[in-house]
């Protein structure tokens, strides 16, 4: 098994009386795109703050190369980059002037930033006032200073918010080339389909608390047929028999459809019953979504 | 600056008048009293008020601006320590601090004395004093060294503010207030600000004025420029100790 090279214990934090994270604990190994996924305001912001040492926790530790962030801040990130929210860059200076200050604070070589420029496609537009950039380029400079300093940790919160179509998938490609040249990342986000396609494993939080968290693709089969859409007739009949069935739980009921959440195993189960129970069974789907699964799992409404 | 000493050049016959009529019957007056020393000398007035918000709209800005553009989340995340982040902003603020006043100095001094003439200069302490025209570039030295001092003070309180907050408008507001109502304090003769006067820093804002007296009070200068010190010590002391424990948010 590869190495540990995050690890979260029992991290916590709170803003007033309100707890943003609550003895968070997980750990990220070698070679992985991890996501953090969560819905909005769920903790992770604070959480990778708090890795960044942009936050101090109230609770807890992060240890990072085998090095408390809170003891040893400068030598744990040392082989950190990141890219916290939105990339605000000085909007005045030229894309490698911004980067040559950072480069500069870092004791990073001046051929490093061209480097870095060709990996994100910004080699052509060095020269160019920031101002001047597209969201997506900004995003992209974004990923370019987090790269500055070789890491082998990469940690991105929401690296394709605001971002049209087209951005989105440059920064998803982007970050696939980056993994495959073996840098471990860690990619916050509140996209499920982005998770879906980038990540190889996935936490989810929620209220700062760590709800799941393992492999995406298991993940993905432990969905199946997790979340069911039911369309049956007559609908009050077929209520009182889905609510009458014990392997059933959660039903709700909009525009004449139930869904209902029923392990796998019972899903021929419930076309007998229903069919048993004279029902007009029209169409009972089984939905796979890793949304759904999120949804189920942060108590959201299915 | 230039329009004050060209104002100046055209004739400031009201202040002439008041100033002559001081010395009438102890002096005999030849030509005018009226050079570039004197407008240096009057402008010099600037450092109460107009400079400091000069220096408060960077001080103020120099770190909390940073805060509210969201560009800590970048820089914040390198090697370097944030104690020296906020050294690096000291500095910079301290050499924007120089520059201002040394620019104020050429305005005033330079283009006033090149504007007018220069000659002996006719300042007030206890009564008129009238400083030798050979005597009065030290004199001046000294005066815009102690102002600078009293400006780098000025600096380090909007900067300390700066380091608390997010938005670069509350430290200079907070600053400025602070400033206008400790000046009130040191300079309203009422019983109770007596008492607290020693105790503000604003007190000993008057210092470059000492460079202008005869003979320089030392020993007062050197006490006021302890006090100062302290102060800035302190201003120093809390910015580091806020900006280093701050939740960066924005």
């Amino acid at each position: 098994m590869s190495e540990v090279i995050l690890s979260i214990k029992n991290l916590s934090k709170s803003f007033g009386k309100r707890k943003v994270v609550d003895s968070l604990s997980f750990e990220i190994r070698e070679g992985e795109i991890f996501g953090f996924l969560g819905p909005n305001g769920a903790g992770k912001s604070t959480a990778i703050r708090s890795m960044l040492s942009l936050i101090k926790p109230d609770d807890g530790d992060i240890v990072i190369f085998n090095k408390s962030v809170r003891k040893f801040k400068n030598s744990a990130l040392c082989g950190v980059g990141a890219l916290v929210e939105r990339p605000d860059f000085y909007e005045y200076l030229s894309a490698f002037r911004n980067l040559s200050l950072l480069a500069k604070m870092d004791n990073i070589s001046q051929n490093r930033i061209d480097e870095v420029l060709k990996i994100v496609g910004l080699s052509e537009r060095r020269a160019d006032k920031v101002k001047t950039f597209s969201q997506g380029m900004k995003q992209r400079l974004g990923i370019a200073q987090a790269l500055l300093s070789n890491p082998k940790l990469l940690i991105l919160d929401e690296p394709t918010n605001g971002l049209d179509p087209r951005g989105m998938k440059e920064v998803r490609d982007l970050i696939r080339k980056l993994a495959q040249e073996g840098i471990t990342i860690l990619i916050s986000s509140h996209l499920l389909h982005e998770v879906e396609q980038v990540c190889t494993t996935m936490a989810i939080i929620n209220l700062g608390k760590l709800v799941k968290i393992g492999s995406v693709h298991n993940l993905l089969n432990e969905t199946d047929t997790f979340i069911t859409e039911i369309k049956a007739e007559p609908i009050e009949k077929t209520r009182i028999v889905l609510t009458s069935l014990e392997y059933i739980s959660n039903i709700i009921e909009s525009d004449g459809m139930f869904k209902v959440i029923i392990a796998n195993k019972n899903l021929k189960q419930l076309t007998r019953d229903l069919v048993k129970a004279d029902i007009d069974v029209s169409a009972i789907i089984p939905r796979t979504s890793l949304e759904d699964y999120f949804l189920s799992l942060t108590g959201d409404s299915i | 600056m230039p329009l004050i000493i060209w104002g100046f050049s055209k004739g400031a016959t009201g202040i002439e008048r008041d100033l002559v009529h001081q010395l009438d019957g102890a002096f005999i007056i030849v030509g005018s009293v009226f050079n570039g020393f004197l407008v240096t000398y009057i402008t010099m007035n600037f450092l109460w008020v107009h400079i400091p918000f000069l220096i408060m709209l960077v001080a103020g800005d120099v770190v909390a601006g940073e805060g509210a553009a969201g560009t800590f989340r970048i820089t914040l995340t390198r090697r370097i320590s944030r104690f020296q982040i906020l050294i690096a902003k000291l500095i910079a603020t301290y050499i924007y601090t120089i520059i201002l006043i040394t620019f104020f100095v050429l305005m005033s001094l330079g283009l006033g004395s090149l504007w007018l003439g220069i000659g002996d200069l006719v300042v007030f302490d206890k009564g008129i004093l009238i400083l030798p025209q050979e005597m009065v570039w030290m004199r001046f030295a000294l005066a815009f060294l102690f102002a600078t001092y009293v400006m780098i003070v000025v600096a380090t309180l909007c900067f300390m503010f700066s380091s608390m907050v997010n938005n670069g408008i509350g430290p200079i507001i907070g600053a400025m207030a602070i400033i206008i109502i400790g000046l009130a304090i040191a300079n309203i003769p009422i019983d109770i600000f007596e008492k607290i006067s020693p105790y503000i820093f604003t007190s000993y804002f008057d210092i470059w004025q000492k460079a202008f007296f005869d003979p320089i009070p030392w020993r007062d200068i050197g006490n006021d420029a302890i006090v100062l010190t302290i102060f800035t010590l302190v201003f120093i002391i809390i910015s580091i100790v806020q900006f280093i424990r701050k939740d960066i948010l924005t």
